[in-house]
This record gives C-alpha cells, structure tokens and sequence, in this order.
C-alpha cells in the first residue's frame, strides 16, 4: 500500500507558476496523508486560482467526473499541483497532457495489499515463494539484504546491522524452524539463488 | 600458492588484512606490507570496499601485491556486484593467478561513504561458494561451460564464533562447508572460552579456522565495536586492563599483548591465525613474537 | 480493468516435493483480491486438492478465506477452523496470507502458490499506471510519465541505445519509457528543461526499514484504537464547536409529525381548533414500544393531517399548531421530585410519560430501554458525536453538564445499574475536563477518554472501547449488561424529572462548509428547516446537499419545508457528491473499515442479484448502517443503500 510525503515547501514553492490549481487526494487518508501540512502549506502559495479536494483520482474516469464543475478554472490554470501518490500524478499528468502537471509529494511503500492497515509483515512478490524453507518467515523481506541461504555476519544481539530496531530476519528463521523441530530445513542441499527473469514463467529455468 | 596447501601440510596459518586507499597510490601499503608483513605472515586479505567504503579495487590491489611477490588473498564481497560481474571477477582473478579467495556476503550500503547506492546482494556468501565451485567444475551457474581450462581456487569464508546467536552462525558455516569452503577466518575473538566452545561444535565439519584478532587499540575502539560491530565483544575485565595503564595502551602496548596472549591461549584449537591490525601492520611482527610464533620463510 | 491478484498455484512438481512427507492436510485458500469482482468462487483450493490425492494425502479440511492477510478477521474465524487431526496447513494465497497464518498456526504451515511479481504498485483503480514508490518522485522531470516504472532499466538520464521502433529493447510490447517522456515535454514545449537538468542519481536508502517500520506502528496504532475499523473522516468541527448555544427565534408555528421514535408512530389526542399549551401531551403512544409526544409551543392546532416526512421523504399523519408566542406552560410541567425519593419504576414512569426517546438519531423509547429484562450493570452516555460536523452534543456537555450528570443518576437509577459512564471523545477536550470536575466526587460515574473515530458513537462500539465487550450477533447492549443513550437523551430525562418538561426542544447544529452562518440553537421539536436554514444565512452555491444529521448517516433533503425532529441532531449544507459506480475491484477496504467485521463487498452483488441468502450469511442484519465501507469505497459503489434493500427482503421474509 501508498503513503505520501510532502516535497520540501521549497520545492513546491517553486512549481506553483502562474495560474495554480491544486487537487489533494484523500483516497488513501486512512492509511496516511499529511493533510494539515498540506492545507497549510497550500495556504502560503503564490497564484493559487483553485482547491479541489476529491478522492481515488488514480481512476481516470472518476476522476474526470470530479473535475467536470472545474473545467474551466483548470483551462486557465498554467500550472497543476497534485498532493497524491505517484498513480495519481501520472493519471492526472495523462488527462492533461498538454498541462504543467506536477507532483507535490514521494511516495513510499508500506506492507501491505489490500485494506487501509499496513500489516507487519510484508511479501517481495518474488514470484518463488521460499516460505516453505522458513517456517513462514519471508528472507526475501525480513532480512535487509534479502539474503536466502542463511544469516551475514551483521547480526548483533539478534538485531540486524542495518537498523538496530529490526530484528535479524534469518535469526528469527532459525528460531521458528527449532520451535517447529524443522531445523533440517535448513540443511544445505543446493544454494538458492534468485530468479529475477521470469518465476512465475511455466519452464523452470536451472 | 593456495592457502589449502599449507593447511594441508600441517602449518599453523597466518594471515594479516590490508586496505586499499581510496586513490591510486600505494606505495605505503607495499612499504609496509614488505617491512612487516612477508616474512611474518603467509598471506595477506585485500578487503572489498571494506565496511562499504569506496576504495581501490581489492582485484587491482592483489595483482600489486602479486607482482611485489606477496600472496594476496583476494576478498570478494557481494554487496556491489551481480552474479554476472562476480563470476567474471573471479575468472578474471584467475588470469592474474590470484588463487586465493575469500567470500563473504559484505556489509549493507548505508554503513558506507555512499549509503545511497542501490545494494546488490545478487548472491551471498554460500551462492558464491558455490558459484566459485561450479566454474573450478568448468561452468558458471547458468549453466554454459567455461572456454578451457577451469581455474583453481583456495575458497574461503567467514564465521563469527562469540556472536550472540552462534547456533545461527554455525548452521551457516555448516551450509557454506557444504558449498565448498575450504578454510576460515573468525570475526575478532575477545573471549578464548567461547572461541574454544565454538571450536569444539565446528571440528566436525573438518574444515580449518584461523582465530580473527583485532588489535584493541584503546578504550574507545572497544567500546564502539561492542555497540556497533557484531560478532564482536569486548569483556569487561578487558577494557579495564587497556584502563588501567594509560601510557601504555597509547603506546599501543597493551593491545599488542592482548593479542599475543590471545593467541596463545587459542592456538591449540585453531589451524592459524588471522590479524587486522587496522593500520598497525608494523606491531604485527611484536605480536607474533610475544606469541612465541617465529617468523616464516616467505612461500613466494 | 487489469487483473492483480497477488498469487498463482506453484507448477505440479513444486508442489509434489513439497507434499513429500506430509499428510493430513488442511488447505485454506485466500479469495484473492485486486481484481474485479465477477464471481465469489475464486481460488485454486480445488486444482491443489486433487494433486494432493493424487500424492495419497488425506485431506483434512478446506476454507476459503476473504483478505486472508487480514489479522484481525483471520485469526477470528482461524480460531476452530482447523480441526484436531490436522498435521500440516497448506496456504493459497500471495506471501502475506501464508505469513500470516503461519504467524497464528502452532504446526507447520506450506506456502503451496508463489506471488506473482508486478514491478511497481497499481492504485485503487485496476489500470496500467503503477507507482515505483521511490521516496524521490521523479514525475516533475519528466512530465508526469515515470522513468522508474516505465522504462525497463529505470534509467533517470534519458533513453538508452536500446530502444527499436519507440519500443524498449527488453519487451517489444512496451514502449520505451524514455521516448514517451521526450514526447509528452516536447508537447508542453519543455525539452530545453530536459536537456539542462541536471545529472539524477537514485538513493536507495530513501525507502528504508525504520521509516516504514514507524509509519505501521503509528497507523496501526490509531486503526486498531478502540475497536476494530472506524475511518477518520475530516471533521469540519471547528465551524461551529466554539459557537455556544442560543435559543432559536420562536417559530411561528410548528408540524410535530406522529412519527419521531422507533415503533409505532403516536395516535393524536387533539382535534384541529383545540387550544394547547407548552408541553402537553397531544399524541399517545400506541404500543410497548411508542412514544407520547407533547406540543413544543402554546396556541391552535390548525391540522391533523399528512405531511412531508424529513425520514421516510413521504407524506405521514402530523400535528400542526399555530403558535400564540406566549409559550404558555401546560399544568402537567412541574418538577416530579428527587431521584433520592422516586423508586426506580417511578423514574422509568417519569420518563416514559414526558415522551424521552433516543436523541442520537434512533430515536427509541428510552423508558422501554430502561426497564431491561436483563440486570445492567453500566449506563454508557455517548459524549462522542462521531459524526463531522456535528456539535449539538458538545455543547450540550458544556452548557448543560449538570442535567446530563444528574440524567445519568436518574437512568442509573431507574435501570439498577451500580455504573455510570460519559464516553467523550478526545476533539472535546474542554468538555473532557469539565464533565471531570463535575463528576470528580461521584465515586461510581466515570468519564473516559475515547480516541476520535468514527463510528465510535455507535453503542456496539462504545461497549466494545468501554467494556471491552462484545454485543453478540443479533443482539443488544442489555444482553452484555448495558444501556447506552445520548448526553442530550440524559438532559431530556433531567428536565422531565426536575422541571417536569417533556422532550419538546434540542440542540441542534446547523452548520457545513455551504452554510453561511453556522452555528449551535436550542430548537424547538416542528420548527422548519427552511426556516432554520435561513435564519443562518442560507446555503452558498448551486452543488449543495442539506441533510438532516451527519454527513455520514444524515437524510437529504430535496424539500426543506420538513420539520425538525425529537431525533434530529443537526442540519447541514454540503458540497453535493459526485459519483458513479463501477465493478467492485476486491481492493478489501471495506472489510478492513466495517466496524462490524462485515464484508460489505458480497453486498453489492447479493443486493443486484437478489439473493437474499446470501445476505443472510453474510449476516446484513448486523450491519449499523454506518457508512464507513460506502465512504471508503474505491469503485463508488452505493453499498449502504444496497444493504438496505437486503435488510427489508430479510424482514420481509424473503
């Protein structure tokens, strides 16, 4: 799932040119959108002709929809600021084709498909899924370097050597498979190593 | 010369580590590698953009080194390059007759001067064991045979034996065993009894150790390594010993016999020895003798 | 629309290695989602099952799981889904789902399907556009075409020597990233900025575990307050929260409909030419559960005929007085005595006779609530006003604390109920610390904090923040030991015991960005919205919805000559929403929001395809009507006005 932050207020500062008509998305607030820095950022803007607050504008035809009673202040504008994800920008940029369409946010990626909830667990869509090697904990995203034949050397105190808030990913594999009695798991056979070509593909490729 | 050979034979291994600078001269590095270094140790680790820091190349370094009739060892780390590039730079250390190698996974980007840099990590320290064992087979890991002869390595890898989660650590060394490392080097050893502990698990894969040290040369570095580096502990008594004689540690006494009497204490549970000195190469050759270990006769 | 789902069964020869060694077997297999929504019957459980037998393994049990990687629905329904037998768990969904079963089984849990990799993330809507979601937006660049996602190499400098034809050199179906960008800035007439910019380099340490790790935290954290679900919809509270109440002008006269609480509209006791007075009876209840209803102002009754209902938006039996502006006091208004000295039944009397119904929006005979069948051990008054907008509540904790605190005896009282709670949530902070103060000596009534969440305000709700329980399916507060009412419900029974004064007036808001003069009145019960409406300046602009009540549960007004209700909480001017329904996409917002754990996504297409059944099992009649998964909806779709449809086939015994 999307979450947004802002760009510097330097930055958009800079895009708003001319005539600026704004469009926040509220579609994914639930899951994050920082709409009071937004709002007061958008305050402090130069040219600013019109604020359209609307949702999931990632779907063109809504979003055409909700722009419809606006057609003519955006005609006049110069310039577009879009306060959505990256989706969002690149529909509006499409609508607009002909339009100085701007982006006024990063967009981040939090664990998690469906829903507004971000789970605790995340999934690489590797499209080779080692969980069962694992005990159900996935290398590819609980470890920071995605490792799939065991733990680096930068564990320390079960924390790993990137981020000592997070746990070593494959500390946590190890213990699950003890708990699990399964521990043969990990008993080398052959390395795995990733297929960034086409796993999901029918032929298997080695 | 492959390291393999002199295990092989018996010998008490030694090897000490140097950095490449981050230029193009290294004049010092082979100054001081002469001077301390060939008649004191059997070979020497090049590191890979060690701690991921932007350096010379470890390959260009040990072909240097070669020519100056070392024996370099050459590191190769899989945090900057794809299964491709690896492959090839492993050929490559070939046609330079560099023989001996050291795979590790490496440390992640953002420890580095570049913490922007995408990490790699196309395979790890076990894949490229492996991959390292396919073309000694006479193919790379796609599967196409190699054009002539295969080349020949000595392959080795790294284990942390005081790391606090060394079950973790062992099934690791277990698999890259099976991968086909041949030898090993510890991460810094601060505490014999866990070392030895280790050792008594590790015998059964048959494969020789060298006992790591890191010359603790003062307080401050003690205590930065428990905080931050893994596998790494200082014990208490230990920082109170590099405490309690302030000239000394600054002269760099008191790291020095720490580690001479390290060695001593380890040296009948490990097959050699391994030091990084971290710019002390010169107080290599007062360790080893404060260990009662002579010099060698150079195998090059 | 494209298709996302997130997963496929692994080839037949994975799966044989896999199943080696192992046996009975439960499958469970995720109903996928992100991808449009034409049958219920998704997932490979099937296809999987009969490769299993085909190994000889037995099968213990199967389920088909919506939104598997749902934690808090997933363990729910997890719980004595796998019976004892079972030996290993063979999951069917992308990684999320295994992980999390794998989280919550005590025995071995196998992945039998692998993810399916999309480079990038598609939005709400099921198109082509993806999002790299670098942290580095690089769409001010390039026009608003991404370099990440679309070119194959996502190169940040331009195109590469690869491309053929406009097309990319790794896919000869996709078009070079890097050409449509040059085409899209050549159009805006930008390519000089292309060619001045400076040289771009990615940093990967953008996107990093701790940066996410506490975004989840602090998200998970809010969602999960209190109860499970809820939105957090903007509030626009601070249009009329710091407006403090005044009476509004008398009105004229008044259409007090027979219908204003749940049950058996009134019967009138009054004839047209009759003289009445403030707050005499002039209807009485028809049933166990009705209510009397007493006249708001002194005069004429000019009618006793069908009017337009501001509810059911029909014409329903009402009685209309002409005001004589004295507000002459009916006989029958003086104080009945003291909670101390009138015995519980004579409380729930008390009540029953000066007509207090539910002034949340419900509008149920509170006298009925009070005589539980079942003992109650918490009175629960909701403070909490969850809907936006929204400030009659708030300020009837600051204007009338006393009578609400004195209300919540009496109902204590009345019920038997040794506790008495004030659920306030925490955007009224003010009203926080007052009712604190006032109820600091009283050792069994309690104010507690709820953090703001719609809809917290709704009883199942409070009960679960408060109590920490449950009301089971089909059930009722009473049932978990509960009576829950409103603060201005609580103050309705004060005035009825203390002054003798039945439910005749409210506060009201009357507010919304389209309202030009919002503020919080003291209203009387018939008083028309028009007229309200615009003695607040009227509304502004042509696009603009009245509803009677909240944003999210209020009833729009075509016709503004309706009258204000007992029940009725606000009037407010809104911007009018536009929308149009498409196919549901399976996104699993709405299960993730329903305060109620319901899966209001079978709803859309059980209500169009009438199977009310279907309705059955997915137990609509829990549904509160909330809104939340209509809100949140991706594809627009009416899901409220659907569950509707479905409620009445149900109670019509279809």
């Amino acid at each position: 799932m999307l979450i947004t932050q802002l760009k510097s207020k330097e930055t958009i500062e800079a895009l708003a040119q001319g005539k600026t008509v704004i469009i926040n998305c509220h579609g994914c607030k639930e899951v994050y959108f920082a709409e009071h820095e937004a709002d007061e950022l958008q305050k402090d803007l130069n040219g600013v002709t019109q604020i359209i607050t609307t949702d999931y504008i990632c779907n063109p035809d809504n979003l055409k929809l909700q722009l419809q009673k606006h057609t003519d202040v955006i005609n006049a504008a110069d310039t577009i600021l879009v306060f959505s994800c990256g989706v969002g920008v690149q529909t509006v940029a499409a609508q607009f084709e002909g339009k100085k369409v701007y982006s006024c946010c990063d967009t981040y990626p939090l664990p998690g498909f469906q829903g507004v909830t971000p789970l605790n667990v995340d999934c690489g869509q590797c499209g080779e899924c080692y969980l069962n090697g694992t005990g159900g904990i996935c290398p590819i995203t609980a470890c920071s370097k995605s490792l799939l034949n065991g733990q680096c050397g930068g564990a320390k105190e079960g924390k790993c050597e990137v981020d000592k808030e997070m746990e070593c990913g494959w500390e946590r594999i190890y213990r699950k498979l003890e708990k699990l009695n399964k521990l043969d798991n990990m008993k080398y056979e052959a390395p795995k190593v990733r297929n960034y070509h086409n796993p999901n593909a029918e032929e298997p490729i080695i | 010369m492959r390291i393999t050979e002199l295990f092989q034979r018996g010998e008490f291994v030694l090897t000490a580590e140097v950095g490449p600078p981050k230029g193009v001269e290294l004049d010092h590095l082979i100054k001081d590698a002469h001077e301390y270094l060939k008649t004191r140790v059997h070979a020497l680790n090049v590191t890979d953009n060690q701690s991921s820091v932007m350096r010379t190349g470890s390959l260009a370094t040990c072909k240097v080194l070669k020519d100056e009739g070392l024996l370099p060892i050459f590191q190769i780390t899989c945090r900057d390059r794809n299964r491709i590039a690896l492959q090839s730079d492993v050929l490559s250390a070939a046609l330079l007759g560099i023989e001996n190698l050291l795979l590790l996974t490496g440390d992640y980007t953002t420890l580095g001067d570049h913490p922007q840099a995408k990490p790699v990590f196309d395979l790890d320290s076990v894949s490229l064991i492996h991959a390292v064992k396919r073309l000694e087979e006479g193919f790379d890991i796609a599967g196409n045979a190699v054009d002539g002869a295969p080349p020949k390595f000595a392959k080795g890898a790294v284990v942390s034996p005081c790391s606090d989660s060394v079950d973790v650590q062992l099934a690791k060394m277990e698999a890259k065993v099976k991968a086909g490392c041949e030898y090993f080097q510890t991460q810094g050893v601060y505490e014999p009894e866990k070392f030895i502990k280790f050792m008594e698990q590790a015998k059964q894969f048959g494969v020789p150790v060298q006992l790591g040290l890191i010359i603790p040369k003062n307080v401050g570095m003690c205590r930065y390594m428990n905080a931050n580096v893994a596998g790494v502990h200082v014990p208490d008594e230990m920082i109170k010993e590099l405490q309690a004689d302030k000239e000394k540690t600054k002269a760099g006494d008191t790291g020095v016999e720490i580690c001479a009497r390290l060695i001593k204490e380890c040296k009948d549970y490990a097959q050699g020895v391994h030091i990084m000195s971290l710019g002390w190469e010169n107080r290599i050759p007062e360790i080893l003798d404060m260990a009662g270990i002579a010099p060698i006769t150079p195998v090059v | 629309m494209e298709d996302y789902t997130k997963f496929k069964l692994k080839r037949k020869e994975e799966l044989d290695a896999v199943l080696a060694g192992k046996d009975n077997l439960f499958v469970v297999a995720c109903n996928k989602c992100f991808k449009e929504l034409d049958s219920f019957d998704e997932p490979e459980c099937g296809l999987f099952e009969e490769i299993a037998k085909e190994q000889g393994k037995n099968i213990v049990g199967s389920a088909q799981v919506d939104f598997l990687c749902n934690e808090p629905l997933t363990s729910k329904s997890f719980q004595g889904l796998i019976p004892q037998e079972t030996e290993n768990v063979f999951v069917i969904s992308c990684g999320l789902g295994i992980q999390t079963i794998a989280g919550m089984a005590e025995i071995p849990v196998y992945a039998a399907s692998d993810s399916v990799v999309v480079d990038g993330y598609h939005g709400m809507a099921l198109t082509t556009t993806l999002c790299e979601a670098c942290g580095q937006c690089y769409l001010n660049i390039t026009g608003g075409i991404c370099p990440v996602v679309d070119c194959s190499k996502s190169l940040l400098n331009g195109q590469c020597g690869g491309a053929k034809n406009g097309k990319c050199e790794v896919d000869k179906e996709m078009d070079c990233g890097w050409q449509l960008i040059y085409e899209r800035l050549e159009k805006q007439g930008r390519l000089q900025e292309l060619l001045d910019k400076p040289v771009e380099l990615r940093d990967y340490s953008k996107v990093n575990h701790k940066f996410v790790s506490e975004y989840v935290k602090s998200v998970r954290e809010e969602r999960y307050e209190g109860y499970y679900g809820g939105i957090h919809p903007t509030e626009f509270k601070e249009l009329s929260e710091h407006i403090a109440v005044v009476p509004f002008p008398d009105p004229v006269n008044v259409v007090i409909p027979m219908s204003q609480h749940a049950g058996a509209p009134a019967e009138p006791i009054v004839t047209v030419g009759q003289q009445v007075k403030m707050g005499q009876k002039i209807a009485q209840a028809a049933g166990f559960i009705s209510s009397a209803i007493h006249a708001s102002v002194s005069g004429t009754v000019v009618a006793v005929e069908p009017r337009l209902h501001p509810i059911s938006g029909l014409d329903s039996l009402a009685i209309v007085i002409q005001s004589d502006g004295k507000n002459t006091l009916d006989e029958s208004v003086k104080p009945a005595g003291d909670i101390d000295t009138l015995s519980a039944d004579e409380i729930i009397e008390i009540v029953r006779e000066k007509g207090v119904v539910g002034m949340g929006g419900a509008g149920f005979p509170t006298a009925v609530k009070l005589k539980s069948p079942k003992p109650i051990e918490l009175v629960l008054l909701n403070g909490c006003e969850c809907e936006p907008i929204l400030t009659a509540d708030h300020q009837v904790l600051l204007a009338y604390a006393d009578e609400v605190i004195y209300g919540l005896k009496a109902m204590m009282k009345a019920s038997g109920a040794p506790k008495g709670v004030i659920a306030i949530e925490d955007n009224k902070l003010d009203a926080v610390e007052l009712l604190q103060a006032k109820t600091a000596d009283i050792e069994n009534i309690e104010i507690v904090v709820a953090k703001t969440k719609y809809p917290q305000g709704a009883e199942k709700m409070l009960i679960k923040r408060v109590m920490g329980k449950q009301v089971p399916s089909g059930g009722l507060p009473m049932d978990v030991g509960a009576i829950v009412c409103n603060v201005s419900t609580a103050k309705a029974v004060s005035d009825a015991i203390q002054l003798g004064m039945p439910l005749v007036e409210r506060v009201v808001t009357v507010s919304g960005n389209r309202m030009n003069k919002p503020g919080n009145y003291l209203v009387k019960i018939g008083t028309s919205v028009k007229d309200i409406v615009n003695h607040c300046g009227d509304v502004k602009g042509d696009d603009v919805t009245v509803k009677i009540g909240g944003p999210m549960m209020g009833f729009a007004q075509a016709n503004l000559n309706v009258p204000m209700l007992k029940c009725s909480n606000g009037i407010i001017a809104v911007e009018t929403t536009v929308k149009e329904a498409v196919e549901c996409i399976k996104c699993g917002r709405c299960a993730d929001v329903c305060p109620m754990e319901l899966r209001p996504l079978y709803f859309t297409k059980y209500a169009l395809s009438e199977d009310w059944e279907g309705m059955k099992t997915q137990n609509t009649m829990d549904c509160i009507e909330c809104g939340c998964c209509e809100y949140i909806c991706s594809s627009k779709i009416p899901i409220v006005e659907r569950i509707k449809i479905g409620k009445t086939a149900i109670r019509e015994g279809k």
